[in-house]
């Protein structure tokens, strides 16, 4: 005789908001005399330990994955937010057109895009494409919303850095047109000078560039843990 | 219960006004901000006798962030983002409360296959959260294995929404019009060899919790909510049903795949923490049954009816929109100017707020230890009371 009887619960149907509701009533719990209760508090103790038992005994129940040490094999899933890139076909041209639905849809300005118009194809370019790391919540709005496919989120998530304002940076690698544009320019001279090579670091960035309390400016792309 | 202070010398004298030096054993004590036994930063004044609780009142503000203003200059779909970071154990649910909110406003359809995904991740949500509290309760009346046992079964669902929706915790995936993006494919295979997984393991936190002779003592009887102090003070999901009041709007207003499900809604007889006990730990049962039901036709179709480019404008009004999510009826009150897709204002009514104001009822009269346990069983989530 257990003070807890699991089929104790009762099942019924009420009327609630007109409608009626299947109901699973509480068994109730109850004293029934000191020795029966001193018995059974011992039995239940000795039931909790034969349930936890054979998680001691062996090791075959272990969840735990040591993670410095798994790094190896450890795999994130495919559509893991962790780090906003830009997606490149096999010649490392992206295709975003800078139309800046990203920007307009991120929830609190993570993402800054700077066009001008294109000397050669005479079209918006995307210039710098500044992402900013620390401010990111990753909502993946503006991968949601992208109509270029230009924008994706990679599943690396190791982005530590000893300085802060090494987490803004540009996605873009050039600043010039986007793929299908460049198939549009026959001219092979012309097409040498459709795009100029930037770093992630190049350019001004909000934060980077300026001292932060503290902490006096750095160069662009100077680490922070040296 | 109102009391008016103004600061911390006001709300002496009114609660003690006979004090005088050293004649008393009446004193004043914080649980909180910073607490071990509080999760979060809750601070409670308790006005002690001895270790008696006289009276206990909830002081709020530290986690105020203004969410609710900042979602007078973002758009709704950028609105549910911050959504995530309400009650985080039920951030589905959350987004899908004001994706709901939303389409009932505008008139958006929603498809069946998306109305399916939405109930089944908020279930799956609901039993990750439930198991969280299942953890957290152990660990507040000093067992430490369910703790961990809790965490860990938690884990493996953490997993199922990583692999279909990239995140763990903060996850922004139900918009207005559908969901972000569809199911994986190893979705449901997944899924159902959690349910396989889990059924074993809810019948080893029964053999170790629910028949055990300590937790019994530290629940039965403590902490009594009537069912009129219940519906009085606002208290909504396991708070109210276990006080004996059936209302669950799953049931009761049915929304996404909810009324072709079969189940039951489990209610206390008089509302302890043993019922509250009972409810949360029946509830997960509940879901468990609710999602295998719901794995056995996934309907076709797409996940979403809203382009992404689309705004989607709010008609001039007020619009309210409710569900329930773990721990209770998630209120979006949306007024809108029109023509917009920003709301001039909108507010949240969310349930741990309610229920966090029943500890006023139920602390008087008893230790400071039956305290935790009460607190615990209102299974509160603080950032979710103050938005």
């Amino acid at each position: 005789m257990a003070l807890f009887d699991p089929k104790g619960a009762r099942a019924e149907t009420r009327q609630v908001a007109g409608k009626s509701v299947a109901v699973l009533l509480a068994p109730r719990l109850v004293r029934r005399g000191f020795l029966h209760d001193v018995f059974y508090g011992l039995k239940s103790l000795l039931t909790g330990m034969r349930v936890t038992l054979p998680y001691g005994l062996t090791t075959s129940r272990i969840v735990t994955r040591q993670y410095p040490e798994n790094r190896g094999t450890l795999k994130m899933y495919e559509r893991y937010r962790a780090r906003l890139t830009f997606i490149r076909d096999g010649q490392g041209r992206h295709t975003c057109t800078g139309c800046r639905n990203c920007e307009k849809a991120c929830p609190n300005g993570s993402i800054i895009i700077e066009t001008a118009k294109g000397a050669v194809t005479g079209k918006n370019e995307v210039q710098r494409f500044i992402w900013r790391f620390d401010a990111c919540t990753f909502c993946n709005l503006c991968v949601y919303t992208c109509p270029f496919d230009a924008l994706e989120m990679k599943g690396d998530f190791e982005h530590a850095v000893f300085d802060r304002r090494l987490l803004v940076y540009n996605l873009n690698s050039y600043a010039g047109p986007h793929a299908s544009l460049w198939d549009k320019v026959e001219d092979e001279e012309q097409r040498k000078t459709l795009a100029t090579k930037i770093s992630p670091y190049d350019g001004k960035v909000p934060l980077a560039g300026t001292s932060m309390a503290g902490c006096p400016a750095r160069a662009h792309g100077e680490g922070g843990a040296s | 219960m109102t009391v008016q202070a103004y600061t911390l010398d006001d709300l002496v004298k009114r609660l003690d006004p006979q004090a005088t030096e050293g004649a008393s054993q009446q004193y004043f004590l914080n649980l909180g901000p910073q607490h071990p036994a509080a999760h979060g930063v809750l601070r409670v004044m308790l006005f002690l006798d001895g270790e008696t609780v006289v009276r206990a009142i909830p002081v709020l503000g530290y986690i105020h962030r203004g969410i609710e203003k900042m979602g007078e200059s973002l758009s709704t779909r950028q609105f549910i983002h911050l959504t995530d970071r309400l009650d985080y154990l039920s951030a589905l649910m959350n987004n899908w409360a004001v994706a709901r909110t939303v389409e009932k406003a505008a008139g958006i359809e929603v498809s069946p296959r998306a109305e399916w995904i939405r109930t089944i991740m908020a279930e799956l949500q609901r039993l990750q959260s439930h198991l969280l509290w299942l953890g957290v309760l152990g660990m507040d009346l000093g067992a430490f294995t369910p703790f961990l046992w809790g965490f860990r079964d938690r884990e493996e669902l953490t997993y199922i929404f990583e692999e279909t929706i990239g995140a763990r915790l903060t996850m922004n995936y139900v918009l207005p019009g559908g969901v972000m993006s569809d199911i994986h494919p190893e979705f449901a295979a997944r899924v159902k060899k959690y349910v396989a997984y889990i059924r074993p393991k809810i019948a080893e936190y029964e053999a170790l919790l629910s028949g055990n002779v300590i937790l019994e003592e530290r629940l039965r009887n403590i902490g009594r909510l009537s069912a009129e102090d219940a519906v009085s003070i606002g208290a909504t999901g396991p708070v109210l049903r276990a006080s004996g009041v059936a209302l669950d709007l799953r049931k009761a207003s049915p929304y996404g795949a909810y009324d072709k499900l079969e189940f039951q809604v489990p209610v206390g007889t008089v509302g302890d923490s043993w019922d509250r006990y009972w409810v949360r730990f029946e509830e997960m049962r509940q879901s468990i049954a609710m999602i295998e039901q719901l794995l056995g036709g996934i309907p076709e179709g797409p996940h979403m009816s809203v382009k992404p480019a689309v705004k989607v404008k709010l008609p001039e009004g007020v619009h309210y929109g409710q569900l329930e999510t773990a721990r209770g009826i998630l209120g979006v009150f949306i007024a809108a100017a029109g023509g917009s897709d920003v709301p001039y204002r909108i507010h949240l009514r969310s349930p741990t707020f309610n229920n966090l104001w029943s500890v006023t009822r139920l602390a008087p009269g008893w230790r400071i230890a039956d305290l935790v346990a009460i607190l615990t069983t209102l299974d509160l989530v603080i950032p979710d009371i103050e938005r």
